[in-house]
């Protein structure tokens, strides 16, 4: 990675590009101080990737002869989160945090999933039907629209503020949630791609788009939102609003986007309503309720208000003409009307006269009291061309405005409206990409894709030039690496990856087997997925890998239990035989518990071990002993002699444990008052034990540990206990 | 009483929450939860948090932990965390994080994941993937005392801790079933139980044990592959499925994946109430890595309460108000869960 030390501030400065290649001058490299407490010189700096956006950034001083200090540090290794760096996701990241995006993830998991399912059973079923798309299917868009508003109220809900709150009557804006782009530009792709119920009356919801985002617009130049707010900042401090002209310019701009209610409300802060100045200023009062009540009765093309709007509903074209001519005539009428001469107040009259000349349509007073070319196109929605339709003809208006009101600031939001106005997908999708990122892109298309043919054949065709993936696939490819490498998001990108069907399935296996295994808990949530997603050669790596993670770290127990999982016969084997050369060694240790947990866990299943079987029935057998020596009861005993007859009678048992086998139970045969064995099983014992002194001269014999006089002592049980039982032969 | 139908609210947090106990509340007003929680992109930042209802969005107090929390309970008095490195926190219920108590881990005590533990009275009983099981007690003037009650050496790893009574307690985990342990017996495995387990597997892991204080002789387990099952000791060797394998082939399970948690549900009546008297397992709840939260019981259809699109790691149902269930969810948020009467018992 090309890196360069700056000089005393040791700051790592990432750049890209080729110096040779300087045609567009680019930006200055983004610049991140690093704290590493190295003091300088510093001789030499890693760096290299860590999970997710990590950087690992290491500075090692020159290795020289040790400084006077023993505080001085030779080196450090910081690590830099590069998340945080990036200067114009900066912006993006504060209006939405890493927590509230993470949870927008989350939420949206279902939502998608269940569109693909309803995708995937209705291409079944257009399959049979011999139709070509998804898409021709009646019920599709609607299905796209329910998954659109699941995933808009997941971006907040604009009206979520309790309304418990007591009004401010004096407040021009109302208090809400804040609004985030990301919200507003999903609004604008659901508005124009999916919602078919909106399209008789597409200008109407643009405009209440605006109503709730114009705040979002720009940063740089001010909008009907800043102005409105920067005079209610000063609405306090004025006595008389109606000389204020920023009052004037608060109502015409209100009035030019279609906030009637706020016009409305503002108008009541006119003075003339005043009880003690009712008396002089009639007329002009008069002429202020005129305008309220024209405004408020404006008609609108559209279904129905949401509550505290105002205006007057009409739901067909026709008695939208007929409403919209009485009023435009009853605007003119009182335009004309003899009362302005009686209106003394000045800026009143002109003020009142401006928002007269917005309502019939003044384009020149509509540019006036506008801000944002936005606004000026919504504006000719509402007072130039109520029946725009159309992308053709919005999108020839909203170049018009832009040439009348060039903006500098463009918020990614304007880019999309361009895009989507200009019939462009590919351009919609860059936008996402570039402003909102891959959740954004990856959720979106969906809704692209909807109801327009070209934006399906655009997203769904495969490129050999991107190794034979679609851009659909490509860019849920990327928003699932994204969550891939956070680790709690990790978990929601199968859900994506499996969507994919070129690619996804190689790097969801990718992904499983590049869990960490440390962890239980960690490795049962991997195996869950593999167990959804049919994946049992994952698992049962995942397993091989956990089990080897645990055998190796002492907990063998857990090792042993992945290996069995995984049905990994091979490594329980080799388990086996080391533990059997273990017990070999000390078999007369009675640290028999210690492996007996082992051999109880290696179970029965795993019989291919030959030796495995001798240690089950040697397990037994310490038992029997055991229980024998503490309870001497008669019946003990004889189990344990019948378990070492069993042993020694098994050509399975090696030869180096007969004489463990044996030496343990010397004691059993000696204690008892009557012999334990009959003169055939003695005999037989003496005979192993004879066998056993002659091979102990040949040289492959394994010496045990046991004490020298051990066989000694044996042969003197076994010859008291056969004398014994030859008295006691009937 | 909240309502007659059960009302259910997530409410996301900005960590990942690994483990969630009612507090018992001394006021009436505040409901108290302890959360055991974790952010992996920061380093050290796991801590236990002291949440209220209804509105857990910001702690009222936390307590930070050396490690990833592995196991928290809480007693009348104590709130006890174990973590993932095998240290131990006490500290009093009412979260006063300047009198905790702390073993650390290490030779010791534990060393790595603690996923047992539970208050039997006097003493805690802490068990381990390490195989280690220890009685944590009181030692006088503000220290506690471990003793080692069993080595395991690594052969056999805990995942879960109960008690039985001030004598007994079972202990459960990976590959060994679960184990009954009479202190009165030299501190020894007196009792032992594979359970059952399905899909051709000999061995499953067991994650959580509880047992009724008015039934102290039938635990009743959760683990593997949706296996829920219960241990009457004066039956060992039959153990009874609630859930998953072993019931009849008409049954569906309730889960095909983890149980990670079970506990006897109080407020759920059982349905036959005049047998209830000893033969009958009581109702238990359960959660589950497919984000299951259900009630199931001996002979009955279970009764699904949640079904989550993301896995319930922990739940806890309210001690001094049953109707009320509390649920840690994989995505990063809690979820509180209010039963009417009416809506609960089971048809």
């Amino acid at each position: 990675m090309p890196g360069m030390l700056a000089d005393s501030g040791g700051a790592i400065v990432p750049f890209s590009g080729d110096p040779n290649h300087a045609a567009p001058p680019p930006p200055p490299p983004p610049v991140r101080p690093i704290r590493h407490g190295v003091a300088p010189p510093i001789s030499r700096v890693f760096v290299s990737w860590s999970s997710g956006n990590l950087l690992q950034v290491a500075c090692l001083r020159p290795p020289g002869p040790v400084a006077a200090g023993a505080e001085e540090v030779a080196g450090s290794v910081v690590e830099v989160n590069l998340a945080v760096a990036n200067g114009s996701a900066e912006v993006e990241e504060q209006e939405i945090d890493e927590a509230e995006m993470r949870r927008i993830e989350y939420g949206s998991v279902p939502a998608f999933a269940l569109l693909q399912s309803r995708k995937n059973a209705l291409a079944d079923a257009a399959a049979m039907q011999h139709m070509h798309s998804v898409s021709e299917h009646a019920e599709w868009w609607q299905y796209v629209l329910q998954y659109s508003k699941t995933i808009g109220k997941l971006l907040g809900s604009p009206d979520s503020l309790p309304g418990l709150m007591i009004e401010d009557p004096r407040a021009i804006l109302k208090v809400r949630e804040r609004p985030t782009s990301l919200k507003a530009a999903w609004e604008l792709l659901e508005i124009f791609y999916v919602d078919k119920n909106l399209h008789s009356w597409l200008p109407e919801r643009l405009v209440d788009w605006l109503a709730d985002y114009d705040s979002l617009l720009t940063k740089m130049d001010g909008t009907v939102h800043s102005k409105l707010n920067d005079f209610q900042k000063k609405l306090i401090n004025l006595q008389v609003v109606e000389n204020d002209p920023d009052y004037w310019n608060g109502l015409s701009a209100a009035l030019s986007v279609g906030w009637l209610d706020v016009v409305v409300n503002m108008l009541r802060f006119h003075g003339s309503y005043q009880l003690d100045q009712m008396d002089n200023r009639e007329t002009e009062n008069g002429l202020v309720e005129a305008v309220a009540v024209l405004v408020s009765t404006m008609p609108r093309m559209r279904p129905d208000l949401p509550t505290g709007k105002l205006g007057q509903c009409c739901t067909s074209r026709p008695d939208f003409i007929k409403a919209w001519e009485k009023w435009r005539g009853q605007v003119s009428k009182l335009e004309c009307s003899a009362f302005w001469i009686q209106c003394g107040h000045q800026k009143t009259r002109d003020g009142l006269k401006n928002l007269l000349h917005i309502m019939m349509g003044n384009i020149k007073d509509l540019t006036a009291a506008t801000s944002h070319w936005l606004e000026l196109f919504a504006s000719h929605f509402l007072y130039i061309r109520p029946f725009t339709v159309g992308f053709e003809g919005m999108h020839h208006l909203a170049q018009k405005c832009i040439q009348l009101k060039p903006s500098s600031g463009n918020s990614g939001l304007t880019g999309l409206l361009n895009g989507i106005l200009s019939e462009n997908p590919e351009v919609v999708l860059a936008e996402c990409t570039k402003t909102f990122g891959p959740w954004m892109v990856t959720h979106s298309m969906e809704l692209l894709a909807a109801d327009n043919e070209y934006a399906d054949i655009m997203l769904h065709e495969e490129r050999p030039n991107f190794g034979g993936l679609s851009i659909e696939e490509l860019h849920r490819l990327v928003y699932a690496q994204v969550l891939s490498s956070h680790s709690l998001t990790w978990q929601i990108a199968p859900t994506y990856l499996s969507s994919c069907l070129n690619q996804g399935l190689g790097l969801l296996e990718i992904l499983l087997l590049k869990q960490p295994i440390q962890d239980n808990r960690q490795v049962l949530k991997t195996l869950e997925l593999c167990r959804l997603y049919e994946l049992e050669n994952v698992s049962t790596n995942i397993m091989k890998v956990a089990g080897i993670y645990h055998w190796k770290h002492g907990r063998k127990g857990t090792g042993v239990y992945w290996f069995q999982q995984a049905h990994d016969k091979v490594r329980l084997d080799r388990i086996a035989q080391q533990l059997f050369e273990r017990i070999g060694k000390s078999v007369t240790d009675d640290n028999f518990k210690q492996w007996e947990g082992l051999l109880e866990l290696l179970g029965s299943d795993i019989g291919s071990a030959g030796g495995l079987e001798f240690l089950h029935r040697y397990r037994d057998f310490k038992r029997s002993l055991q229980q024998a020596l503490e309870g001497r009861t008669g019946e003990a005993a004889r189990q344990t002699v019948e378990f070492l007859i069993q042993l020694m009678r098994n050509p399975s048992t090696p030869q180096r444990f007969w004489l463990p086998l044996l030496h343990d139970s010397v004691r059993l045969l000696n204690c008892k008052p009557c012999p334990l064995l009959n003169v055939t099983e003695t005999t037989l014992l003496l005979n192993k034990l004879q066998e056993l002194s002659m091979a102990k001269l040949r040289p492959d014999f394994c010496t045990n540990h046991l004490p020298s006089h051990a066989l000694s002592s044996v042969r003197l049980a076994l010859a008291s206990n056969l004398a014994r039982a030859i008295l006691e032969e009937p | 009483m909240a309502g007659d139908s059960p009302s259910f609210r997530r409410h996301p947090l900005p960590f990942s929450i690994d483990l969630l106990r009612w507090l018992p509340s001394s006021t009436s007003s505040a409901r108290l939860i302890a959360a055991a929680v974790h952010d992996p992109t920061i380093p050290a930042s796991s801590h236990l948090h002291l949440l209220s209802l209804p509105d857990p969005a910001s702690p009222l107090a936390s307590l930070p932990l050396p490690s990833r929390p592995t196991a928290l309970r809480c007693s009348r008095t104590v709130l006890a965390a174990a973590t993932s490195s095998g240290s131990l926190h006490l500290l009093p219920s009412s979260f006063d994080t300047d009198s905790v108590i702390s073993i650390p881990s290490g030779a010791g005590f534990h060393v790595g994941p603690v996923r047992g533990l539970d208050c039997g009275g006097e003493e805690w009983v802490t068990a381990g993937e390490d195989g280690r099981v220890h009685l944590v007690s009181d030692g006088g003037d503000g220290r506690v005392v471990a003793r080692r009650v069993w080595d395991g050496k690594g052969m056999l790893g805990y995942e879960t801790a109960r008690w039985a009574s001030s004598a007994e307690f079972a202990t459960g985990g990976a590959g060994c079933g679960v184990q009954w342990w009479d202190r009165r017996k030299g501190n020894a495995v007196v009792a032992q139980c594979k359970g059952i387990w399905g899909r051709g597997v000999a061995a499953g892991i067991v994650h959580s044990i509880d047992i009724h204080p008015s039934r102290k002789h039938i635990c009743v387990v959760g683990g593997s592959s949706g296996a829920i099952f219960a241990w009457d000791l004066r039956w060992p060797q039959q153990p009874i499925p609630l859930s998953g394998v072993g019931l009849h082939e008409t049954a569906e399970p309730v889960c095909e994946s983890e149980v990670w948690e079970v506990l006897f549900d109080n407020y759920t009546q059982s349905s036959d109430i005049i047998s209830a008297a000893s033969t009958r397992i009581l109702p238990v709840m359960m959660c589950s890595e497919d984000g299951i939260l259900a009630i199931v019981e001996q002979d009955e259809r279970p009764l699904e309460l949640l079904a989550e699109p993301c896995a319930i790691n922990s739940f806890d149902i309210d001690p001094q108000n049953p109707s009320d269930v509390v649920c840690a969810l994989e995505w990063e948020s809690i979820g509180v869960l209010t039963r009417g009467r009416d809506a609960m018992v089971a048809e």
